[in-house]
């Protein structure tokens, strides 16, 4: 039996509706995400869009916001040139930086420590979330009596131990202030890496450690052939949302030392607050906070493509 | 017709009262003897203390009609839970004094806390959602009364003179010629010392250092012999509390930020790298690096650490306000076992001197209060000029400005301290008197919008570079100089 080919089977392909066809198309579908849009464009696309837009202009103390003259990028030439904002930019890289990979690399030792089964494991797991869900204000005021540099708690430890005659100067020193400063950050942050690789933990397949073990892999082979490979997912989105928490910053350094001594502990989000709410200079301030954006923006893109690398050719 | 509610009966009743109160009113009137600020001191603050007596309602009856029916909002940082209780009956006895004279004027107040005040009224500000009147910490009235937002608004305009307030508080409302507020409430602090460490260091524990330079010894006296910490310094970034207490030892030295110390200041010369400015860093350069006889911690510390310490009896002088007293007595009442005993022995040995002179002057940073009306374009609902200036005379007045400064200042208008409750203050608080006389020692800050950055980051900064060794104290001085400069010329 024999078909006949009809003229529909040989037309050429359809050309694809285009964008106002397809709304139009699936316009129900369209007016159910249509709230969730628009609170999304007014609570975070309007915001973006009025710090670019400020960071044009030049907005004195003593002017109204309306009175305000554009400056082009006058204040994005202003930071550029300023010694500050690469002290600041210094700053925060080292913060984002040590914060980042320590509370990572402790919070993976505390994962890998948590998963074997020993007593006492649920009350260990919950001791070690303490710092993650107490409030970082609280635990930032806490920290400030630890350090102080009179009265503190590791000043007297340390004079009554014999290891220094005097107490440790911790956040009113300009070289000791950030490290100290980074310690809490850590403190504070480990727990939710803990809490992201032990979940990571669980998909590492039990069959293959113990066939690894069988074929006579000794325990580090094992965990750097098997385990991280496993876990190399959720390793990148925890780091990922560290560098972004870390980037951003702020209950920490501002409670504890309001960036100094002399700028020390200064890092962007707290320079960016001091110029908005101490200086009352908007403009300079949106500049500042489209410069982070985009720094921001372009680390998450990078970061994403590396997640991602590999997916489309697994997907074709 | 509608049926009369008990409260507008109650009203109507309390209207006939006052309009009877107002029709004998000036038999009540005592003659008052104008006040003389040069003859200023403990002493004469206490014989005019009670010396004569105010009609208020009848007073401000002249200024806005007792009838007058209209509505106020108000916007203010009133007593808090954790402020004696004094301060929250005071409080509410003006409101309901208010409505008793003013029956038809709806008042809507907000008691705002004073860390939110101001960025609550910017932002206000940007939505024309303002209050018809708001009272702000000194320096705060200038940036919106730079801005346009404020009426002009001076002390004739709800029946007082400009010279029934301080010259200095007048200073603080006035920017580029005009009047933008009067003032409700000023203070001055004190210099505040333990006489028991001042007397176990060989010091004379009943006189307070004369000078700044009297500080520094001082200080390294009681850290040599004693081993605790002298003087409280207080050095923080980003904190008021920074150069209220360096700008006194500053002005004293001859320096300035600007040219806020001068008679008729311009507010165009730079100051901070004045020979005098230097000194003054020097001096507290010398307590924190040479003599290392201040709290390490003072480059992170506000005044608040500095309490602690001082109860504990490991401090032995710091600069506060005249509620200082009334602080540490409550910090002792909290304490238990060995450190109430401590404790009660510091507030036994607690004394107040009046702030350290220098080669120049005697100065202490003039504080207080002021009370400004908002443009009808920026007000939500728009003003009811009558409905607020009747707020305002009231607030303003002998009585009301005197009973609503009860713990922590004193009153804006100076016939204040001729009532009978400055009398009453007087007996019952505690080194009030000490207080009250530096106020003629009182500098405002500068009276320009820039003047929160230059007091509360440049100054503080400049003390944390010279303090830290990042920069020499010529440096740091020349450093915040240009900073200043730079913000003055636009850059």
């Amino acid at each position: 039996m024999t078909r006949s080919i009809g003229p529909a089977t040989l037309a050429p392909p359809r050309k694809s509706p285009g964008v106002v066809r397809q709304i139009v198309n699936q316009r129900a579908d369209y007016l159910y995400v249509l709230p969730a849009l628009i609170v999304m464009l007014v609570v975070i696309a309007y915001p973006i869009w009025f710090t670019i837009d400020m960071s044009f202009y030049k907005t004195p103390a003593s002017l109204q916001l309306r009175d305000r003259s554009f400056v082009g990028l006058k204040n994005y030439a202003t930071i550029l040139s300023a010694p500050a904002f690469w002290a600041v930019t210094w700053n925060t890289m080292i913060w984002t930086l040590a914060s980042t990979c320590f509370a990572f690399l402790i919070g993976l030792g505390a994962a890998l420590a948590l998963h074997r089964e020993f007593a006492g494991r649920g009350v260990m797991r919950a001791l070690l979330l303490i710092p993650y869900v107490v409030s970082a204000v609280a635990a930032s005021y806490v920290w400030k009596w630890l350090y102080h540099s009179d009265f503190g708690v590791f000043g007297a430890l340390s004079v009554q131990l014999g290891f220094t005659d005097k107490p440790i100067n911790f956040l009113d020193n300009l070289y000791t202030v950030l490290p100290s400063l980074i310690v809490v950050n850590i403190w504070r942050e480990f727990s939710f890496a803990m809490i992201m690789l032990m979940a990571g933990l669980q998909t590492v397949p039990e069959q293959l450690l113990r066939a690894a073990q069988v074929d006579g892999a000794n325990a580090w082979q094992r965990f750097w052939h098997i385990t991280m490979p496993h876990l190399k997912g959720v390793s990148m989105v925890t780091i990922l949302l560290l560098m972004v928490a870390n980037f951003n910053s702020f209950v920490v350094p501002w409670i504890m030392t309001g960036g100094g001594p002399a700028g020390a502990s200064d890092i962007w989000i707290t320079h960016i607050y001091q110029i908005a709410f101490g200086r009352q200079n908007w403009g300079l301030a949106s500049a500042y906070s489209v410069i982070l954006f985009v720094v921001m923006m372009a680390l998450g893109y990078f970061y994403v493509k590396a997640l991602t690398r590999g997916d489309e050719g697994r997907a074709g | 017709m509608k049926k009369k509610t008990n409260m507008q009966i109650a009203a109507k009743v309390v209207t006939l009262s006052v309009s009877a109160a107002l029709a004998m009113a000036p038999v009540a009137v005592l003659a008052q003897e104008a006040i003389d600020l040069s003859k200023w001191s403990p002493a004469y603050v206490k014989a005019i203390a009670g010396t004569a007596k105010f009609d208020t309602v009848g007073d401000c009856n002249k200024v806005v009609s007792t009838d007058h029916a209209g509505r106020v909002t108000y916007w203010y940082t009133g007593p808090a839970d954790s402020d004696p209780e004094i301060s929250r009956k005071v409080d509410a006895e003006f409101w309901l004094a208010f409505k008793a004279a003013y029956p038809n004027i709806a008042v809507d107040a907000q008691n705002i806390v004073y860390n939110d005040l101001l960025d609550k009224f910017r932002v206000a500000l940007l939505g024309n959602a303002g209050p018809m009147v708001v009272r702000l910490q000194i320096l705060g009235g200038v940036e919106f009364g730079a801005k346009g937002y404020l009426q002009e608004l001076k002390p004739e305009d709800v029946g007082y003179t400009s010279a029934d307030f301080w010259p200095g508080a007048m200073k603080s409302v006035t920017y580029g010629g005009a009047t933008y507020g009067i003032p409700t409430n000023n203070e001055t602090m004190a210099f505040i010392y333990n006489a028991k460490i001042f007397a176990d260091a060989g010091l004379d524990p009943e006189t307070a250092p004369a000078t700044w330079d009297d500080v520094v010894v001082a200080s390294k006296t009681i850290h040599d012999k004693l081993g605790i910490a002298g003087y409280g310094m207080v050095a923080k970034q980003n904190a008021g509390n920074t150069p209220f207490r360096f700008m006194p030892q500053l002005w004293a030295y001859g320096g300035s930020a600007l040219d806020e110390n001068a008679a008729a200041p311009t507010y165009k010369t730079i100051g901070l790298n004045s020979p005098g400015s230097k000194a003054a860093l020097q001096a507290s350069y010398d307590m924190y690096v040479r003599d290392q006889s201040v709290p390490v911690s003072a480059l992170t510390n506000t005044q608040g650490e500095n309490q602690a310490p001082f109860i504990a009896g490991q401090l032995a002088m710091m600069i506060a306000h005249p509620s200082e007293y009334a602080k540490m007595v409550d910090l002792a009442s909290k304490a238990t076992g060995a450190d109430k005993a401590v404790a009660d022995e510091v507030v036994a040995n607690m004394r107040y001197g009046l702030m350290p002179s220098g080669p120049d002057r005697r100065a202490v940073v003039f504080g207080g209060s002021n009370i400004h009306l908002v443009k009808g374009e920026y007000v939500d609902g728009g003003q009811d000029d009558m409905a607020a200036r009747a707020l305002i005379c009231m607030w303003t007045s002998p009585e009301w400005s005197t009973k609503l400064a009860w713990v922590g200042s004193n009153p804006g208008n100076l016939k204040g301290f001729q009532t009978e409750w400055m009398k009453e203050r007087l007996d019952t608080i505690k080194f009030l008197d000490v207080t009250t006389s530096m106020l003629p020692n009182g500098i405002p800050f500068p009276v320009i919008p820039e003047a929160p950055e230059i007091m509360n980051i440049i100054i503080p900064d400049m003390l944390q570079n010279a303090l830290t060794g990042k920069m020499t104290v010529d440096e740091a001085a020349e450093d915040a100089a240009k900073k200043v400069e730079a913000l003055l010329s636009g850059l």
